[in-house]
C-alpha cells in the first residue's frame, strides 16, 4: 500500500534535486570541509583474512581462530536462524547437512527463541559433536555470576555437551554493559570460572551495536579469545567496526567473528543494493576466522556452502570497489537498523535494561 | 499575595550567581532572564511570565514555549484553540511546530487559534522537513506552513530533525535547504532560522563546526540527558558561546518514562530543564490541565541551584546510562514519519501518527520517493 502511494505522488512534489543527486553533491562540493568524517581514511584493506588450509575446490577452507591453535570454517551456522524454521526436523537436518559439507563453526546463544535454538542443535549434532566448534552465548546483561552459571549449565544440556568450545557475553550493546559485566561477581568472573572447571575452552564478548562499547570491553584488557560483530560492506563507512575495532582484535591477536553480513535482515539485497553473493564474499574476506550465517533453509544453506568451497579472497581493489559502492546509502544507517533502531535487541536484554517489550517499542 | 514579575526577576537574577558554575556553561542564557519585555509586547497576564532573551537577538520570548507535535494529541479542535488561546493570554510567546506533524494539522490548529489579532503578540516558530531533500522542496514547504498558519512570515524557521548521520551533510549540500535559508530570508518570509534534533550531540556540533550563521538551535534537555550522548555537556555550551539561542525540548524525557517509574517528578525535571542556560523549554501540552501545571511552575520559578541540580544528576545517572528513559536517542519512536521516508528508515505501525497519515491518500505526507535503492527497485 505504501510503496504504491509512493509511486503516485511523484506528480504532486518533484523537487528539483533528488536526494541521490544531494549526496554526490554533498561529496563533492562539501568535500572538502567534510573530509573528516565523511570520506574514511584509507580503509584496513591492507589487512588480509589469516591463512586458509583444506581449501580444495569441494571444501570449506579453515582458518586460525587466533592465537587459540584452533581452525574453524569460514563461515558458521548461526543459531538464532535455527530456531526459526517450521520443524525441528529440517532443524535436525541443516545441522547434519552442514557439519557433513565441512562447516564446523556453530553459533548459538542461552536466550535464542525461547532456547529451541539450543534445543535443535544440540538434536542435530547428536553423534557429530566432536566434528565441530561449538559456541553458545551467556545471557546475563548486567546480572550476576551465579545466573550466568546456571545459564551454561542449561546451555550443555539443551546443546547435549560437557563443555562449550566458546562461551561468549551476549549483546554488548548498552552503553552502561561494559561497567556491568566487569563488575565484581559478574559475568566476567563466570567466564573464569567455567574455563577453570573445564566447561569452556575460550570465551568472547558479542554485540551489533556500537564500536565505542566493543572498545570499552576491550579496554578492560581481559584475556579474550574472540569478539563477534557486524560486518558488511555497508558497515564500512557507517560507525564502522571494521575501521574501529578490526584493527584493534588484530593487534591485540584475538580472533574476529563477523555476523549480518546482508546487513542483519538482507534488506539491501531485497533493495537490490548489493547481491547476497558479493556481500558474503566481502565479509569473508576481512580479516576474520569466520563469518556467521543466519540459514532457515537448505537452500541458503546451499548457497552460503556454495560460496565458500573453493573461496577466493576479494581483491583489494574489488572491496574498495564494493565499499565505494555502497557508501551513498550507508550514510544514515538505515541498511543496518541494529545499529540505529532497537528493533535487534533482544526481549531479555530489555527487560534487564527497563527497555519496553519489542511489541512497545518495534523499532 | 502573587508575586510580581519584578520579584521574579530579581530571583531569577540572585540564583544566577549561584547556578552560573552548573554546568560550566557560559551564563548568557541565565543573565537573559531578567531582560525585560517580549519584543512580542504580549498582554494579558503575561506579568507573571519570564521572558528571556533569542540568543544576542533584542527580541525577548517567554521561557516555556508551547510544543506543536502535542496540539495534535488534543481531542477537539476548540480544546486546541482554547490552549492556545490560554497560552497566549498567560504571556506565553514561544509556538513551536512543524510542517510534517500529523500531516499538516497542528499548524493548521495554530493558525486558527492565532488568527483573531494575536498572531502578533507571539514569536511563531515552525520547522522545514526536507531530511535531505532540496531547497526548492524546502520553500514548498515555507507556503504551505505560512498559508496554514495565516500569515506573511515567521519569526524562527528550522532544520526539522537532524537525526540521522549524514543529515548535516545533506543539510549543508549545494542545491539544499541552507540555500532556502537564505532566500527566505532575504524575501522577509523568516526572520531568525535554526535547527533541532533529538538523536547525538555529534550530530549537533557537526552542523555548527559547518559554519552557518544560525540563530537557534534546539535539543533535548533534561536531568537523564546530562550523563546519556549529552547535549547539556556537548551542545549546549558551544551554543552559548557563539551567541545562538538554545532551546531545550524533552524535559520530561520524551516519553516521561522516568516519572512513571518513580525516579523523578515533573515539576523538577522542568524546573531543571528551565534552570539550564537556554532561552526556552518548549512543552507539550495536550490539555489545559498541562498548561496551568506548567504556568504553576513558571509563576512560582527559581532556577535550581547548583547543588539541586547535581543532586537530581546523580539520583538520574543510574537508569540514563543505557538511554532507558530517553528512547529518542536510541530508537526510532521519536523520528516522524515523514522524517523517516526519505531516509528508508521503516514505519512503525503501531503509531497513530503513522496510521492517520497512511489513512490519507493525498497528504503532504506524499513526498518523493528518493532513496538509490528504491529507486531501483
Amino acid at each position: 500500500m505504501v510503496d504504491q502511494r509512493r509511486q503516485n505522488e511523484r506528480s504532486q512534489v518533484t523537487p528539483e534535486i533528488e536526494r541521490r543527486c544531494f549526496i554526490q553533491a554533498g561529496l563533492t562540493s562539501a568535500g572538502t570541509a567534510l573530509a573528516t568524517s565523511v570520506l574514511p581514511s584509507p580503509i584496513v584493506s591492507a589487512a588480509v583474512p589469516p591463512q586458509m588450509t583444506n581449501s580444495g575446490a569441494d571444501q570449506i577452507p579453515r582458518r586460525p581462530l587466533g592465537k587459540t591453535g584452533e581452525q574453524v570454517s569460514i563461515i558458521g551456522v548461526g543459531g538464532y536462524h535455527l530456531g526459526t524454521v517450521q520443524s525441528s526436523d529440517l532443524a535436525i537436518r541443516l545441522v547434519q547437512e552442514a557439519v557433513d559439507a565441512g562447516v564446523t563453526f556453530f553459533d548459538n546463544a542461552w536466550e535464542y527463541n525461547d532456547h529451541r535454538s539450543e534445543e535443535w542443535m544440540g538434536l542435530g549434532l547428536q553423534g557429530r559433536r566432536d566434528k565441530v566448534f561449538l559456541m553458545s552465548k551467556v545471557c546475563t546483561h548486567g546480572r550476576d555470576k551465579k545466573v550466568a552459571m546456571q545459564q551454561l549449565e542449561e546451555s550443555l544440556k539443551r546443546l547435549g555437551t560437557d563443555h562449550l568450545d566458546l562461551w561468549q557475553i551476549h549483546e554488548v550493546i548498552y552503553e552502561n554493559d561494559p561497567d556491568l559485566h566487569f563488575a565484581k561477581g559478574g559475568v566476567v568472573e563466570a567466564l573464569d570460572e567455567a574455563k577453570r572447571q573445564g566447561k569452556v575452552r575460550f570465551v568472547g564478548f558479542t554485540g551489533h551495536k556500537s564500536p565505542a562499547i566493543h572498545l570499552k570491553m576491550l579496554a578492560h584488557d581481559y584475556p579474550f579469545d574472540t569478539v563477534q560483530m557486524p560486518l558488511n560492506c555497508f558497515d564500512a563507512t557507517y560507525r564502522s567496526f571494521e575501521q574501529q575495532v578490526l584493527p584493534e582484535l588484530r593487534r591485540r591477536g584475538i580472533a574476529a567473528l563477523g555476523m549480518k553480513s546482508l546487513g542483519g535482515d538482507g534488506q539491501p539485497i531485497q533493495y537490490g543494493v548489493v547481491r547476497a553473493e558479493e556481500a558474503l564474499r566481502y565479509a569473508m574476506s576481512l580479516p576474520v576466522a569466520t563469518t556467521i550465517c543466519g540459514i532457515d533453509s537448505l537452500d541458503v544453506l546451499y548457497q552460503n556452502v556454495g560460496i565458500a568451497r573453493g573461496f577466493k579472497p576479494m581483491s583489494t581493489q574489488e572491496m574498495q570497489a564494493l565499499r565505494e559502492r555502497c557508501r551513498p546509502s550507508s550514510g544514515d544507517g538505515h541498511l543496518e537498523l541494529f545499529k540505529t533502531t532497537k528493533k535487534y535487541d533482544g526481549r531479555v536484554g530489555r527487560e534487564q535494561h527497563g527497555y519496553p517489550s519489542i511489541a512497545e517499542l518495534p523499532l | 499575595m502573587n508575586t510580581t514579575r519584578r520579584d521574579f526577576l530579581r530571583v531569577g537574577a540572585g540564583a544566577v550567581a549561584a547556578t552560573s558554575a552548573v554546568s560550566a556553561n557560559s551564563n548568557e542564557g541565565f543573565s537573559s532572564i531578567a531582560s525585560g519585555r517580549s519584543a512580542a509586547a504580549p498582554s494579558g497576564d503575561e506579568g507573571n511570565m519570564i521572558y528571556r532573551r533569542f540568543g544576542r537577538t533584542d527580541v525577548h520570548i517567554s521561557a516555556i514555549g508551547v510544543g506543536g507535535h502535542h496540539l495534535g494529541d488534543v481531542p477537539t479542535l476548540d480544546e486546541a484553540v482554547q490552549l492556545v488561546h490560554e497560552a497566549v493570554d498567560a504571556g506565553i510567546t514561544f509556538f513551536d511546530n512543524a510542517w510534517e506533524y500529523y500531516n499538516g494539522k497542528t499548524e493548521t490548529i495554530l493558525g486558527r487559534a492565532l488568527r483573531d489579532g494575536r498572531r502578533e503578540k507571539v514569536f511563531l516558530m515552525t520547522k522545514v522537513c526536507t531530511h535531505g531533500r532540496s531547497g526548492k522542496l524546502a520553500m514548498q514547504m515555507l507556503e504551505d506552513s505560512l498559508r496554514r498558519y495565516q500569515t506573511d512570515h515567521l519569526d524562527l524557521w528550522q532544520i526539522h530533525g537532524i537525526v540521522y548521520d549524514n543529515d548535516p551533510e545533506l543539510a549543508y549540500a549545494k542545491g539544499g535547504v541552507l540555500e532556502a535559508f537564505d532566500r527566505a530570508k532575504k524575501e522577509g518570509k523568516v526572520r531568525f532560522v535554526g535547527f533541532t534534533g533529538h538523536k547525538d550531540p555529534a550530530f549537533h556540533l557537526r552542523m555548527l563546526e559547518l559554519g552557518y550563521p544560525f540563530d537557534s538551535v534546539q535539543m533535548p534537555l533534561n536531568p537523564f540527558d546530562a550523563s546519556f550522548h549529552s547535549f547539556e555537556k556537548q551542545v549546549l555550551p558551544e551554543v552559548n558561546r557563539r551567541g545562538m539561542a538554545a532551546l531545550g525540548m524533552k524535559s520530561m524525557g520524551g516519553t516521561a518514562w522516568g516519572i512513571k517509574a518513580g525516579v523523578v517528578q515533573a515539576e523538577e525535571m522542568l524546573r531543571y530543564a528551565m534552570s539550564l542556560p537556554v532561552t526556552t523549554t518548549i512543552c507539550g501540552m495536550d490539555s489545559l490541565d498541562v498548561l496551568h501545571q506548567n504556568l504553576r511552575v513558571v509563576r512560582g520559578f527559581q532556577p535550581m541551584t547548583q547543588s539541586e541540580m547535581e543532586a537530581l544528576r546523580a539520583r538520574c545517572a543510574p537508569t540514563a546510562a543505557d538511554g532507558r528513559f530517553e528512547p529518542y536517542k536510541v530508537s526510532l519512536r521519536y523520528d516522524n514519519p515523514m522524517t523517516r521516508m526519505p531516509h528508508g528508515f521503516p514505519f512503525d505501525h503501531t503509531q497513530r501518527e503513522v496510521t492517520e497519515m497512511l489513512e490519507k491518500a493525498d497528504g503532504p505526507w506524499l513526498v518523493p520517493e528518493t532513496t538509490p535503492e528504491t529507486s531501483r527497485r
